[in-house]
């Protein structure tokens, strides 16, 4: 511990991390995580996959600060966090666009909610909706945009902020198969250009395989960590890897992880 | 497309002239009433019912120019249009925050719903007796009658609209560090006004109703008042007058809060 803290100065780090809560319906105390010990470094882009009840959508909960751990911590450059924090934005599942409001409004919202809503940032704002591709598309409301787009917005309001983290929950999941493919690749663009630590949270193997430096896998109840695969695929990636080999290596390899992980809980979830 | 449109320009466009919907529907309408009131006219005029009963259009109108040229009834309509709106607007001041707040905050709701869902559903008509005892029958009865009845209708469609927030919004919104006030004014706030609209348009309805029959019960001016007056004294278009007056309010009160509608759900699909 005290030596690799004194190498790495992580970006963000998990240390002996617990989550219990309890379940509102049964009133029974629920362990979400167990003993998360992670490090993720300065500009990684990490997916987190794992089986349903595994606890990764709660592990980025505590993350952006909604839950508070019940022991342990996270450390994001060095700061315990408590709550939500300027330092952090998310990407919802759920595009979560207030509907009376434009594009440029919508993107607008997180900096306007802090605070921070200058002329400046408007510009920024514009340059980000130009560079999620909905340029031109400032005054429209999310009804009148496909998911694809919402989803977009989405990351455009999270991106204008400037966090030094970006979570991203499932964003492509209520998307269909071919936009979705589309936005993997349209958001490793976008990464490489703002080179954001990004911690992206999916189901689909591929798609974890395709856009991140390491995928973390999780195994369920007590949702804990099983293993931290580094993708070894050069980038820029193109679509294209998803039939090479290699990459298909990857994708077997997690798959395995998963089923075993899942055997274990038998097939209750 | 240069081509085309010179092309277009040279010839005559044989389609036949199509109209919209709104002017097709909005035709429809017109000739549906005048139609009524042509019957109306006819069945008066041939006595096929006692004329006593329905009177005619056309003594209606005739009323109605004798009516509108005398101060009197202007000072009926200035009456009843001062109860209805300092009632309504009580009504809108104390119930629209009421309403939002019961909705906002749990305790609240649970001090005030038991009231408010009762009295709901009571016909405030039936409290007349004790409203005219306690503030006479002169305007202020009327307008404690107007605001009671829609006072309740605002309450709940204000309660309901916050109780139906978003919650993805609102887990946004905390995502981004906002305050309980960022949230209320950002996220409750606009999504009550279709709500708060619905139920201002039912609180209206009931709101001129009550003004009617406040002033039937007892009074001693304004539409309800004087309508009472004619059909005792047989005047049947006189009455018909107040009828219409009233209608028209109605109407036109209506038309208004659409156009506020509008104004604020200009973002929403056709």
């Amino acid at each position: 511990m005290a030596e690799s803290a004194v190498q790495t100065n992580p970006k963000l780090r998990s240390q002996f991390l617990d989550v219990t809560y309890v379940n509102n319906k049964t009133g029974h105390e629920v362990v979400a995580l167990k003993n998360i010990n992670l490090t993720i470094e300065e500009g990684e882009f990490i997916c987190i996959v794992g089986p349903s009840g595994c606890g990764k959508t709660t592990f980025l909960n505590t993350v952006i600060g909604f839950i508070k751990p019940s022991n342990g911590s996270i450390l994001l450059d060095n700061k315990k966090i408590e709550g939500p924090g300027r330092d952090r934005s998310m990407v919802f599942q759920s595009p979560s666009l207030l509907p009376w409001r434009n594009v440029l409004e919508n993107v607008m919202y997180g900096v306007e909610l802090q605070k921070r809503a200058t002329p400046e940032i408007k510009k920024l704002a514009v340059d980000y909706i130009e560079m999620v591709g909905l340029k031109g598309f400032e005054k429209h409301y999310p009804h009148e945009l496909s998911g694809g787009m919402q989803q977009r917005v989405n990351l455009a309001r999270a991106l204008t902020v400037d966090p030094s983290l970006l979570l991203l929950d499932e964003p492509f999941s209520a998307l269909d198969a071919q936009t979705r493919e589309f936005m993997q690749q349209e958001l490793l663009r976008i990464w490489s250009e703002t080179k954001k630590t990004s911690i992206f949270i999916t189901h689909q193997i591929d798609e974890a395989v395709y856009l991140a430096d390491r995928v973390f896998v999780f195994g369920a109840r007590p949702g804990h960590l099983v293993d931290d695969i580094k993708i070894e695929i050069d980038r820029p990636r193109d679509l294209k890897i998803k039939r090479d080999p290699h990459f298909l290596k990857y994708v077997d390899h997690i798959w395995g992880l998963i089923e075993n992980e899942s055997s274990k809980q038998g097939f209750d979830s | 497309m240069k081509k085309e449109d010179a092309i277009s320009i040279g010839k005559i466009n044989h389609k036949p002239r199509k109209i919209s919907k709104n002017q097709r529907n909005f035709i429809i309408s017109t000739v549906s009433v005048i139609t009524f009131l042509v019957i109306w006219e006819l069945v008066s005029y041939y006595k096929v019912i006692n004329p006593l009963f329905i009177s005619s259009p056309l003594s209606i109108v005739e009323a109605a120019a004798t009516l509108f040229v005398d101060p009197a009834y202007w000072n009926h309509i200035g009456v009843s249009a001062y109860e209805f709106t300092f009632g309504f607007l009580l009504a809108l001041m104390i119930g629209i925050p009421i309403g939002i707040f019961a909705g906002w905050n749990q305790i609240f709701n649970a001090v005030i719903n038991p009231f408010v869902s009762a009295l709901y559903v009571t016909p405030k008509v039936a409290l007349l007796p004790i409203i005219i005892i306690a503030f006479g029958i002169g305007i202020t009865s009327k307008i404690v009658v107007v605001f009671l009845m829609a006072f309740f209708p605002i309450v709940m469609s204000a309660q309901k609209a916050m109780s139906t927030l978003d919650q993805n919004l609102i887990k946004a919104a905390r995502s981004f560090t906002a305050t309980e006030f960022q949230i209320f004014r950002t996220i409750a706030l606009p999504s009550t006004v279709p709500f708060l609209l619905n139920g201002i348009r039912l609180g209206l309805g009931q709101g001129l109703i009550a003004i009617v029959v406040g002033e039937m019960y007892a009074s001693t001016a304004g539409i309800g008042y004087h309508l009472t007056h004619a059909g005792q004294n047989l005047k049947t278009a006189e009455m018909f007058v107040g009828v219409a007056v009233i209608a028209i309010s109605g109407v036109l009160l209506t038309g208004i809060i659409g156009l506020i509608e509008k104004r604020f759900s200009s973002w929403k699909p056709e």
